[in-house]
């Protein structure tokens, strides 16, 4: 670890502990909410190797549930625990950590907000996004290639508002771990070594377009070591956009892209270096409250090959009856994988029903 | 040395519009700061008049407004759920946030608070800053609040209350004279945005067209009120402009009841540039809904 994130960790650390040394006592719980998640689904893609096309048995199942803990620590930083039991198989699933961090967020130089632990790094606008507040089902096709459920490892984050006037731009840097592009892309480090720390970056800016429309653009990099036998790295840089226009409480439009582009070394028969990218964009449009349609469109090439192809769309609807304290999503998606002399699609029909139990905080932009 | 006088009487000017940085949650609020402050203060809001101040979305651009602020007055009582979100956002350490509320008497505290009674704050009902005799506490707050970031004004301060609650006093007899003939009257309104304003006025809310706070109207629930609106002879529904009239307008076809629209903040009309002007165009019009 570089000797300046070593004593800006120490630092971080002193920040949040030194004050609890006033605060002895307290007898205020943290905020709890818990949000299951299920989901009904079926697809047409399960006896094509028969070469049949039929829908299979619509298959009830539990997806995930989400307990997320948060609370002040002092009055200088807070602490976010989300743990996360996932799906389907009830019985034998065991709870994990999604996310565990303290943040900074006052008493700084430079009014620096400083995040240690476990959590989704700032890297593109959907990754920060938990599922259960995605307006589809499913995630989108660049997300899955390129970085697995999530970009979601145990760093050390920074962020500080840059001096743009009345623009709010932000720049964060992360120093990870290194684990998460492993499970990203399915490589397995089997030397047993250490991970090699990965690297994050996102500069974003936030327009107020008119009283009702606003916009916020992005701009992320992350590097790191994905083959630790052979030090290969990567490098992903991410283009991320959200308009949203909304003219009243009952209506809203949001229109939200992002395109990544990856570039790594990789060592097969000898070394080479590949280029390939991904996109997605969609639009979801809310209106009378409490129900939302909205269509997206996928193409993704794998991090490790440009002729691994695959492309899609979805239409999605949403009807939220009662503040979103339950939700039911529908999805139709059709996906079609492109191998050299080889394609497929795949269609799918998807139903989630989810609540949510506890404090509903206001939705961030 | 024309330079150096001309920098010193510019750097002097500067130190006198160094004014204390206010930023408010509603824009009733704001007026009321600029009351007090007058030309001490800037003053900036974040809620428009036609946002539910309830559901405000957590937008960077009201983190900036609050990034270099030295006061945040808000309601309290929970309405602005928002709040800690922005004022974390903003990354202002030396903010000030102040809680309206403290000196006001509290309707409709909640003996138990789950989500089975909708939207129900547990420290009672927020929307006291409807009650113009509310604003003395408000504005006892407000002074003590910009004594605390300049004590040097602090007479200022006093006395710019004092005026404005002078005047306000004078208007509050007013109202409440146009109002006399209507005491007792039932009305019905669409959620509970109206108990202190209804309160002061000696006005009996019937019932409300949401079935519980925040939930939508129900046809279940929109047929009783039809039913209680016939027999009770009930003339008005008050609505804020920032919700569906479609349920409202349903009952009031159904009963010949007038649908009312009040804001209940400043600054959505020509009208209602200012507090007082506000409690002016809302007397007013239900005075007028109510003589039908």
């Amino acid at each position: 670890m570089p000797r300046s994130m070593l004593v800006l960790c120490c630092f971080c650390v002193v920040r949040i502990l030194l004050p609890t040394t006033v605060v002895a006592q307290t007898s205020v719980n943290p905020d709890i909410s818990v949000i299951p998640r299920f989901l009904i689904h079926s697809d047409d893609g399960q006896k094509l190797n028969e070469g049949k096309r039929e829908f299979s048995r619509p298959d009830f199942s539990f997806e995930e549930l989400e307990l997320a803990l948060q609370a002040y620590l002092n009055p200088f930083a807070k602490a976010d625990v989300v743990l996360t039991l996932p799906g389907p198989d009830l019985e034998n699933s065991k709870l994990g950590i999604e996310e565990v961090y303290a943040t900074v967020l006052r008493g700084l130089p430079l009014d620096m907000n400083l995040r240690i632990g476990k959590y989704r790094a700032e890297f593109g606008k959907l990754n920060m996004t938990h599922p259960h507040a995605w307006p589809f089902v499913t995630a989108p096709l660049m997300q899955k290639r390129f970085l697995g459920e999530s970009l979601n490892d145990l760093g050390i984050s920074a962020s500080v508002l840059l001096p743009t006037e009345d623009v709010y731009t932000k720049l964060t840097v992360d120093l990870l771990r290194g684990t998460a592009i492993g499970g990203a892309t399915g490589m397995v480090d089997t030397t047993g070594a250490k991970p090699y720390y990965a690297n994050t970056a996102r500069l974003s800016s936030f327009f107020t377009l008119s009283d009702y429309s606003d916009l916020e653009i992005g701009l992320s990099g992350y590097t790191g070591i994905h083959d630790p036998y052979h030090r290969d790295r990567f490098w992903y840089g991410n283009l991320d956009f959200k308009y949203k226009i909304r003219p009243s409480a009952y209506t809203s439009l949001v229109i939200q892209g992002e395109y990544l582009l990856n570039t790594r070394t990789v060592h097969l028969e000898d070394e080479k270096s590949i280029s390939s990218s991904g996109f997605y964009l969609y639009a979801d449009y809310q209106f009378f409250k409490t129900y939302s349609i909205g269509a997206r469109v996928d193409w993704s090439e794998s991090p490790y090959s440009a002729d691994d192809k695959a492309s899609g769309f979805a239409l999605f609807a949403g009807y939220y009856p009662v503040e979103e304290t339950l939700g039911l999503r529908a999805q139709y998606a059709r996906t079609t994988t492109e191998l050299p002399g080889f394609t497929q699609s795949v269609n799918s029909i998807d139903l989630q029903i989810l609540f949510s139990l506890g404090p509903h905080k206001a939705h961030p932009f | 040395m024309k330079w150096v006088l001309a920098f010193i009487i510019l750097a002097m000017a500067g130190v006198s519009e160094a004014a204390i940085k206010v930023v408010t949650s509603l824009p009733d609020l704001a007026d009321l700061a600029r009351q007090v402050g007058g030309d001490k203060v800037s003053v900036d809001y974040i809620v428009r008049a036609d946002q539910n101040p309830h559901f405000v979305e957590v937008k960077p651009s009201y983190m900036m407004k609050l990034k270099s602020a030295d006061l945040f007055l808000t309601i309290g009582m929970e309405l602005e759920m928002w709040a800690p979100q922005i004022v974390d956002g903003s990354r202002n350490a030396s903010l000030t946030v102040v809680d309206l509320s403290q000196g006001v008497t509290k309707l409709e505290v909640p003996a138990k608070v789950d989500a089975s009674q909708g939207d129900v704050h547990r420290f009672g009902n927020p929307h006291y800053w409807l009650d113009p005799r509310n604003v003395r506490p408000m504005m006892d707050e407000i002074v003590s609040a910009l004594t605390k970031v300049s004590p040097a004004d602090e007479k200022t301060f006093r006395a710019n209350a004092d005026a404005y609650l002078l005047r306000l006093g004078v208007k509050i007899q007013g109202w409440e004279a146009m109002m006399k003939p209507f005491a007792g009257q039932k009305i019905v309104t669409f959620h509970k945005s109206w108990s202190y304003f209804a309160n002061w006025l000696g006005l009996d809310i019937a019932g409300e067209v949401e079935p519980k706070p925040g939930i939508a109207p129900s046809p279940t629930h929109s047929a009783e009120l039809i039913a209680l609106v016939r027999s009770a002879g009930i003339k008005a529904i008050l609505v804020e402009p920032f919700y569906d009239l479609s349920a409202p307008e349903q009952i009031a076809r159904a009963t010949g009841a007038k649908v009312t629209v009040l804001p209940t903040s400043s600054g959505g009309l020509d009208q209602t540039r200012d507090y007082i002007s506000l409690i002016d165009y809302d007397v007013a019009t239900l005075a007028s809904s109510l003589k039908q």
